[in-house]
Protein backbone atom coordinates (compact mmCIF):
# COMPACT_ATOMS: atom_id res chain seq x y z
CA UNK A 1 0.00 0.00 0.00
CA UNK A 2 3.05 2.55 1.11
CA UNK A 3 4.57 1.85 -2.48
CA UNK A 4 1.36 2.65 -4.45
CA UNK A 5 0.88 6.02 -2.84
CA UNK A 6 4.86 6.33 -2.76
CA UNK A 7 4.41 6.16 -6.44
CA UNK A 8 1.55 8.42 -7.00
CA UNK A 9 3.68 10.76 -5.25
CA UNK A 10 6.62 10.19 -7.40
CA UNK A 11 4.07 10.89 -10.26
CA UNK A 12 2.64 13.96 -9.11
CA UNK A 13 6.21 15.26 -8.37
CA UNK A 14 7.38 14.69 -12.36
CA UNK A 15 3.89 15.80 -13.40
CA UNK A 16 4.14 19.12 -11.59
CA UNK A 17 7.66 19.71 -12.93
CA UNK A 18 6.70 19.26 -16.26
CA UNK A 19 3.95 21.81 -16.06
CA UNK A 20 5.85 24.42 -14.17
CA UNK A 21 8.80 24.06 -17.20
CA UNK A 22 6.36 25.94 -19.56
CA UNK A 23 5.19 28.41 -17.02
CA UNK A 24 8.43 29.83 -15.87
CA UNK A 25 9.43 29.85 -19.42
CA UNK A 26 6.53 32.17 -20.64
CA UNK A 27 7.12 34.14 -17.38
CA UNK A 28 9.99 35.64 -18.00
CA UNK A 29 10.04 38.57 -19.55
CA UNK A 30 12.34 38.91 -22.76
CA UNK A 31 14.21 41.63 -24.06
CA UNK A 32 12.58 44.01 -26.08
CA UNK A 33 14.86 45.70 -29.03
CA UNK A 34 15.84 48.81 -28.95
CA UNK A 35 13.17 51.19 -31.78
CA UNK A 36 12.63 54.81 -31.17
CA UNK A 37 10.07 54.90 -34.19
CA UNK A 38 7.82 53.20 -36.37
CA UNK A 39 7.00 53.15 -39.82
CA UNK A 40 3.62 51.47 -40.90
CA UNK A 41 3.24 50.46 -44.30
CA UNK A 42 0.19 49.70 -45.90
CA UNK A 43 -1.97 46.47 -45.58
CA UNK A 44 -1.21 44.78 -48.38
CA UNK A 45 -4.19 42.01 -50.00
CA UNK A 46 -2.88 40.68 -53.30
CA UNK A 47 -4.15 37.18 -52.50
CA UNK A 48 -6.99 38.24 -50.33
CA UNK A 49 -9.16 40.66 -51.99
CA UNK A 50 -10.15 42.95 -49.49
CA UNK A 51 -11.92 46.71 -50.01
CA UNK A 52 -10.94 49.44 -49.83
CA UNK A 53 -12.44 51.17 -46.94
CA UNK A 54 -11.72 47.53 -44.66
CA UNK A 55 -7.83 48.17 -46.22
CA UNK A 56 -8.25 52.17 -45.40
CA UNK A 57 -9.70 50.97 -41.65
CA UNK A 58 -6.80 48.60 -40.95
CA UNK A 59 -4.25 51.14 -41.61
CA UNK A 60 -5.40 53.73 -39.93
CA UNK A 61 -6.58 52.42 -36.58
CA UNK A 62 -3.18 50.35 -36.58
CA UNK A 63 -1.86 54.00 -36.27
CA UNK A 64 -4.19 55.20 -34.04
CA UNK A 65 -3.64 52.53 -31.71
CA UNK A 66 0.42 52.55 -32.41
CA UNK A 67 0.21 56.19 -31.32
CA UNK A 68 -1.84 55.32 -28.32
CA UNK A 69 -0.11 52.35 -26.91
CA UNK A 70 2.83 51.16 -29.16
CA UNK A 71 4.83 53.17 -26.97
CA UNK A 72 7.36 54.59 -29.79
CA UNK A 73 8.38 57.99 -29.76
CA UNK A 74 7.35 58.36 -33.32
CA UNK A 75 4.96 56.51 -35.71
CA UNK A 76 5.19 57.30 -39.47
CA UNK A 77 3.07 56.46 -42.15
CA UNK A 78 3.96 54.70 -45.37
CA UNK A 79 6.23 56.73 -47.51
CA UNK A 80 6.99 59.60 -44.59
CA UNK A 81 10.40 60.93 -45.45
CA UNK A 82 11.00 61.91 -42.46
CA UNK A 83 11.42 58.24 -41.51
CA UNK A 84 14.11 58.52 -43.01
CA UNK A 85 16.54 60.45 -40.66
CA UNK A 86 14.66 58.33 -37.96
CA UNK A 87 17.15 56.04 -35.69
CA UNK A 88 16.36 52.95 -34.54
CA UNK A 89 13.47 53.20 -37.23
CA UNK A 90 11.24 49.28 -37.35
CA UNK A 91 8.82 49.32 -40.42
CA UNK A 92 6.39 47.27 -40.32
CA UNK A 93 4.69 45.13 -43.00
CA UNK A 94 1.36 43.61 -43.01
CA UNK A 95 -0.17 41.15 -45.27
CA UNK A 96 -3.55 39.76 -45.17
CA UNK A 97 -3.84 36.04 -45.11
CA UNK A 98 -7.41 35.29 -43.97
CA UNK A 99 -10.24 37.42 -43.97
CA UNK A 100 -14.13 35.98 -43.21
CA UNK A 101 -16.77 38.43 -43.63
CA UNK A 102 -19.79 37.91 -41.54
CA UNK A 103 -22.57 39.65 -40.85
CA UNK A 104 -23.71 42.28 -38.41
CA UNK A 105 -27.69 41.67 -38.90
CA UNK A 106 -27.02 37.84 -37.98
CA UNK A 107 -24.75 38.58 -35.16
CA UNK A 108 -27.43 40.81 -33.25
CA UNK A 109 -30.55 38.49 -34.26
CA UNK A 110 -28.48 35.31 -33.07
CA UNK A 111 -25.48 36.13 -30.99
CA UNK A 112 -23.73 32.96 -32.11
CA UNK A 113 -23.46 33.39 -35.99
CA UNK A 114 -22.29 35.94 -38.53
CA UNK A 115 -18.44 36.76 -36.68
CA UNK A 116 -16.44 38.57 -38.80
CA UNK A 117 -12.44 37.45 -38.73
CA UNK A 118 -9.54 38.52 -40.31
CA UNK A 119 -6.05 37.44 -40.26
CA UNK A 120 -3.05 39.81 -40.77
CA UNK A 121 0.41 38.43 -41.07
CA UNK A 122 2.58 40.82 -39.10
CA UNK A 123 6.77 41.40 -39.86
CA UNK A 124 8.50 44.04 -38.03
CA UNK A 125 11.55 44.65 -40.03
CA UNK A 126 15.00 46.85 -39.13
CA UNK A 127 15.93 49.31 -42.51
CA UNK A 128 18.05 46.66 -43.60
CA UNK A 129 15.15 44.12 -44.26
CA UNK A 130 16.25 42.35 -41.55
CA UNK A 131 13.21 40.29 -39.84
CA UNK A 132 13.13 41.30 -36.16
CA UNK A 133 10.09 40.06 -35.22
CA UNK A 134 6.95 38.14 -37.42
CA UNK A 135 3.72 36.94 -36.14
CA UNK A 136 0.21 36.42 -37.42
CA UNK A 137 -2.42 38.94 -35.67
CA UNK A 138 -6.39 37.72 -36.05
CA UNK A 139 -9.09 40.52 -36.18
CA UNK A 140 -12.22 39.32 -34.47
CA UNK A 141 -15.86 40.98 -34.06
CA UNK A 142 -18.21 38.42 -32.60
CA UNK A 143 -21.63 39.90 -30.68
CA UNK A 144 -22.02 43.91 -31.09
CA UNK A 145 -20.62 46.31 -33.69
CA UNK A 146 -19.86 46.67 -37.48
CA UNK A 147 -17.58 44.40 -39.58
CA UNK A 148 -15.32 47.07 -39.55
CA UNK A 149 -14.62 46.85 -35.77
CA UNK A 150 -12.91 43.98 -36.62
CA UNK A 151 -9.56 46.50 -38.19
CA UNK A 152 -9.85 47.85 -34.45
CA UNK A 153 -9.09 44.74 -32.80
CA UNK A 154 -6.88 43.98 -34.92
CA UNK A 155 -5.06 47.24 -34.43
CA UNK A 156 -5.06 47.07 -30.66
CA UNK A 157 -3.56 43.20 -30.43
CA UNK A 158 -0.48 44.36 -33.52
CA UNK A 159 0.11 47.51 -30.95
CA UNK A 160 0.36 45.31 -27.88
CA UNK A 161 2.74 43.30 -29.91
CA UNK A 162 5.21 46.12 -30.83
CA UNK A 163 4.69 47.21 -26.87
CA UNK A 164 5.99 43.74 -25.77
CA UNK A 165 8.97 43.21 -28.31
CA UNK A 166 9.84 46.76 -28.75
CA UNK A 167 11.10 49.86 -26.51
CA UNK A 168 12.33 53.01 -27.27
CA UNK A 169 15.31 52.68 -25.14
CA UNK A 170 16.85 49.33 -24.71
CA UNK A 171 16.52 47.42 -21.18
CA UNK A 172 14.56 44.62 -19.97
CA UNK A 173 11.35 44.88 -18.74
CA UNK B 1 -51.24 34.87 -21.21
CA UNK B 2 -47.70 34.59 -21.88
CA UNK B 3 -49.01 34.00 -25.33
CA UNK B 4 -51.00 37.77 -25.01
CA UNK B 5 -47.51 38.80 -23.69
CA UNK B 6 -44.85 37.76 -26.35
CA UNK B 7 -47.47 39.29 -28.68
CA UNK B 8 -47.41 42.50 -27.14
CA UNK B 9 -43.81 42.80 -27.46
CA UNK B 10 -44.06 41.54 -30.77
CA UNK B 11 -46.16 44.05 -32.09
CA UNK B 12 -44.11 47.08 -29.91
CA UNK B 13 -41.01 45.92 -31.47
CA UNK B 14 -42.74 46.25 -34.84
CA UNK B 15 -43.91 49.67 -34.55
CA UNK B 16 -40.46 50.70 -33.45
CA UNK B 17 -38.90 49.86 -36.34
CA UNK B 18 -41.57 51.27 -38.39
CA UNK B 19 -40.79 54.73 -36.73
CA UNK B 20 -37.26 53.87 -37.04
CA UNK B 21 -37.21 52.85 -40.50
CA UNK B 22 -39.38 55.80 -41.50
CA UNK B 23 -37.32 58.59 -39.51
CA UNK B 24 -34.72 57.13 -41.48
CA UNK B 25 -36.01 57.63 -44.67
CA UNK B 26 -37.45 60.95 -43.98
CA UNK B 27 -33.44 61.89 -43.44
CA UNK B 28 -32.33 60.78 -46.64
CA UNK B 29 -35.02 62.67 -48.73
CA UNK B 30 -33.68 65.72 -47.49
CA UNK B 31 -30.76 66.30 -48.22
CA UNK B 32 -29.10 63.26 -49.99
CA UNK B 33 -26.30 64.97 -52.16
CA UNK B 34 -24.08 66.71 -49.16
CA UNK B 35 -24.94 65.08 -45.76
CA UNK B 36 -21.82 62.68 -44.72
CA UNK B 37 -20.45 61.19 -42.42
CA UNK B 38 -16.88 61.20 -41.18
CA UNK B 39 -16.17 57.66 -40.49
CA UNK B 40 -12.48 57.69 -39.89
CA UNK B 41 -9.42 59.35 -40.81
CA UNK B 42 -9.84 62.68 -41.22
CA UNK B 43 -7.31 64.82 -39.66
CA UNK B 44 -9.13 66.98 -36.75
CA UNK B 45 -11.61 65.46 -37.13
CA UNK B 46 -13.43 62.88 -34.85
CA UNK B 47 -14.50 59.76 -35.94
CA UNK B 48 -17.94 59.62 -36.98
CA UNK B 49 -18.57 63.14 -37.17
CA UNK B 50 -21.84 64.15 -38.90
CA UNK B 51 -21.44 67.16 -41.56
CA UNK B 52 -21.64 68.28 -45.14
CA UNK B 53 -19.41 67.26 -48.05
CA UNK B 54 -18.46 69.32 -51.35
CA UNK B 55 -16.52 69.94 -53.82
CA UNK B 56 -15.06 73.29 -54.61
CA UNK B 57 -11.82 74.94 -56.67
CA UNK B 58 -10.38 71.68 -56.59
CA UNK B 59 -11.23 71.13 -52.58
CA UNK B 60 -12.95 68.66 -51.24
CA UNK B 61 -14.58 70.34 -48.27
CA UNK B 62 -15.87 68.47 -45.38
CA UNK B 63 -17.97 70.81 -42.93
CA UNK B 64 -18.97 69.84 -39.43
CA UNK B 65 -19.74 72.01 -36.36
CA UNK B 66 -18.87 75.46 -37.91
CA UNK B 67 -15.25 73.98 -38.82
CA UNK B 68 -14.18 73.11 -42.52
CA UNK B 69 -11.59 70.11 -43.33
CA UNK B 70 -10.20 70.42 -46.73
CA UNK B 71 -8.42 68.11 -49.01
CA UNK B 72 -6.66 69.06 -52.34
CA UNK B 73 -8.33 67.27 -55.13
CA UNK B 74 -5.07 66.80 -56.97
CA UNK B 75 -3.61 64.84 -53.63
CA UNK B 76 -6.00 62.27 -53.86
CA UNK B 77 -3.87 59.16 -55.34
CA UNK B 78 -7.21 56.82 -55.32
CA UNK B 79 -11.11 57.25 -54.97
CA UNK B 80 -13.35 54.20 -54.57
CA UNK B 81 -17.27 54.23 -53.66
CA UNK B 82 -18.62 51.24 -51.97
CA UNK B 83 -21.92 50.43 -50.59
CA UNK B 84 -22.59 48.83 -46.84
CA UNK B 85 -25.46 48.62 -44.44
CA UNK B 86 -26.40 49.75 -40.90
CA UNK B 87 -29.03 48.87 -38.39
CA UNK B 88 -32.30 51.80 -39.06
CA UNK B 89 -33.26 51.55 -35.10
CA UNK B 90 -30.32 53.39 -33.33
CA UNK B 91 -28.46 52.61 -30.05
CA UNK B 92 -30.74 53.91 -27.84
CA UNK B 93 -33.64 52.07 -28.96
CA UNK B 94 -31.24 49.49 -29.60
CA UNK B 95 -30.36 48.96 -26.09
CA UNK B 96 -34.13 49.46 -24.87
CA UNK B 97 -35.05 46.37 -26.98
CA UNK B 98 -32.98 44.56 -25.54
CA UNK B 99 -34.89 44.46 -22.05
CA UNK B 100 -38.07 42.84 -24.37
CA UNK B 101 -38.99 39.61 -22.93
CA UNK B 102 -38.47 36.56 -25.08
CA UNK B 103 -35.88 37.94 -26.92
CA UNK B 104 -37.94 39.88 -29.08
CA UNK B 105 -35.86 43.22 -28.99
CA UNK B 106 -33.81 41.56 -31.62
CA UNK B 107 -36.12 41.38 -34.02
CA UNK B 108 -35.74 45.08 -34.50
CA UNK B 109 -31.90 44.22 -36.10
CA UNK B 110 -33.82 42.82 -39.34
CA UNK B 111 -34.27 46.43 -39.95
CA UNK B 112 -31.42 47.15 -42.03
CA UNK B 113 -30.80 50.67 -44.03
CA UNK B 114 -28.74 50.59 -47.16
CA UNK B 115 -25.66 53.63 -47.47
CA UNK B 116 -22.77 54.31 -49.86
CA UNK B 117 -19.44 54.40 -48.96
CA UNK B 118 -16.95 56.70 -50.56
CA UNK B 119 -12.91 55.71 -49.40
CA UNK B 120 -10.18 58.39 -50.21
CA UNK B 121 -6.02 57.15 -50.19
CA UNK B 122 -4.21 60.76 -49.92
CA UNK B 123 -0.53 61.71 -49.68
CA UNK B 124 0.46 64.48 -47.40
CA UNK B 125 3.48 67.01 -47.72
CA UNK B 126 5.95 64.84 -46.58
CA UNK B 127 4.68 62.03 -48.82
CA UNK B 128 2.89 60.36 -45.76
CA UNK B 129 -0.31 57.96 -47.17
CA UNK B 130 -3.19 58.65 -45.52
CA UNK B 131 -7.00 57.40 -45.36
CA UNK B 132 -10.31 59.13 -44.87
CA UNK B 133 -13.57 57.17 -45.28
CA UNK B 134 -17.12 58.61 -45.52
CA UNK B 135 -20.56 57.62 -45.10
CA UNK B 136 -23.31 58.99 -47.20
CA UNK B 137 -26.53 58.50 -48.21
CA UNK B 138 -27.69 56.12 -50.95
CA UNK B 139 -26.34 57.67 -54.46
CA UNK B 140 -24.38 60.30 -52.50
CA UNK B 141 -21.00 58.97 -53.45
CA UNK B 142 -20.59 58.60 -56.82
CA UNK B 143 -21.40 62.14 -58.24
CA UNK B 144 -18.35 63.22 -55.64
CA UNK B 145 -16.55 60.84 -56.96
CA UNK B 146 -17.28 62.16 -60.32
CA UNK B 147 -16.28 65.71 -59.17
CA UNK B 148 -12.95 64.72 -57.42
CA UNK B 149 -11.83 63.30 -60.70
CA UNK B 150 -12.68 65.73 -62.90
CA UNK B 151 -10.69 68.24 -60.77
CA UNK B 152 -7.61 66.55 -60.64
CA UNK B 153 -8.14 62.83 -58.09
CA UNK B 154 -7.26 59.48 -59.57
CA UNK B 155 -8.65 56.35 -59.14
CA UNK B 156 -7.41 52.93 -59.44
CA UNK B 157 -10.43 51.12 -60.06
CA UNK B 158 -10.54 52.48 -63.80
CA UNK B 159 -7.15 51.38 -63.96
CA UNK B 160 -7.53 47.95 -62.72
CA UNK B 161 -10.81 47.48 -65.53
CA UNK B 162 -8.44 48.96 -68.29
CA UNK B 163 -5.94 46.44 -67.13
CA UNK B 164 -8.63 43.49 -66.94
CA UNK B 165 -10.07 44.61 -70.45
CA UNK B 166 -6.13 44.68 -71.86
CA UNK B 167 -5.18 41.50 -70.52
CA UNK B 168 -8.48 39.75 -71.55
CA UNK B 169 -8.23 41.08 -75.30
CA UNK B 170 -4.25 40.35 -75.69
CA UNK B 171 -5.25 36.31 -74.85
CA UNK B 172 -7.62 36.63 -77.27
CA UNK B 173 -5.45 37.76 -79.80
CA UNK B 174 -3.13 35.03 -78.23
CA UNK B 175 -5.65 32.39 -79.33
Amino acid sequence: MKRYSNAILCLAVAALAFTARPLSAGGANPVKAKASAIQVEMIRSDEIKLSAEFQISLYENLIRQLEKQGGFEHVYRDGDRRAANAPDLVVLHSTVRGFKEGSERARRVTTVAGATSITIHCEFKSTDGKVLREKDVNGKVWFFGSNLRATYDFAKKTARVAHDNFNSSEHKS
Amino acid sequence: MKRTKFLSSFAMALAFAALASCGANAQQSSNPANKAIALTGLPGVKDDAKGTLTVENGKLHFTHSKKTSELTAADIEDVVTGEDTQASVGKTISTLSMAAPYGSGRFLALFRTKFDTLTLRYRDENGALHGVIFALPTGGAEPIKKQLLTQGAHTSVGEERAAASANSSSKEQKQ
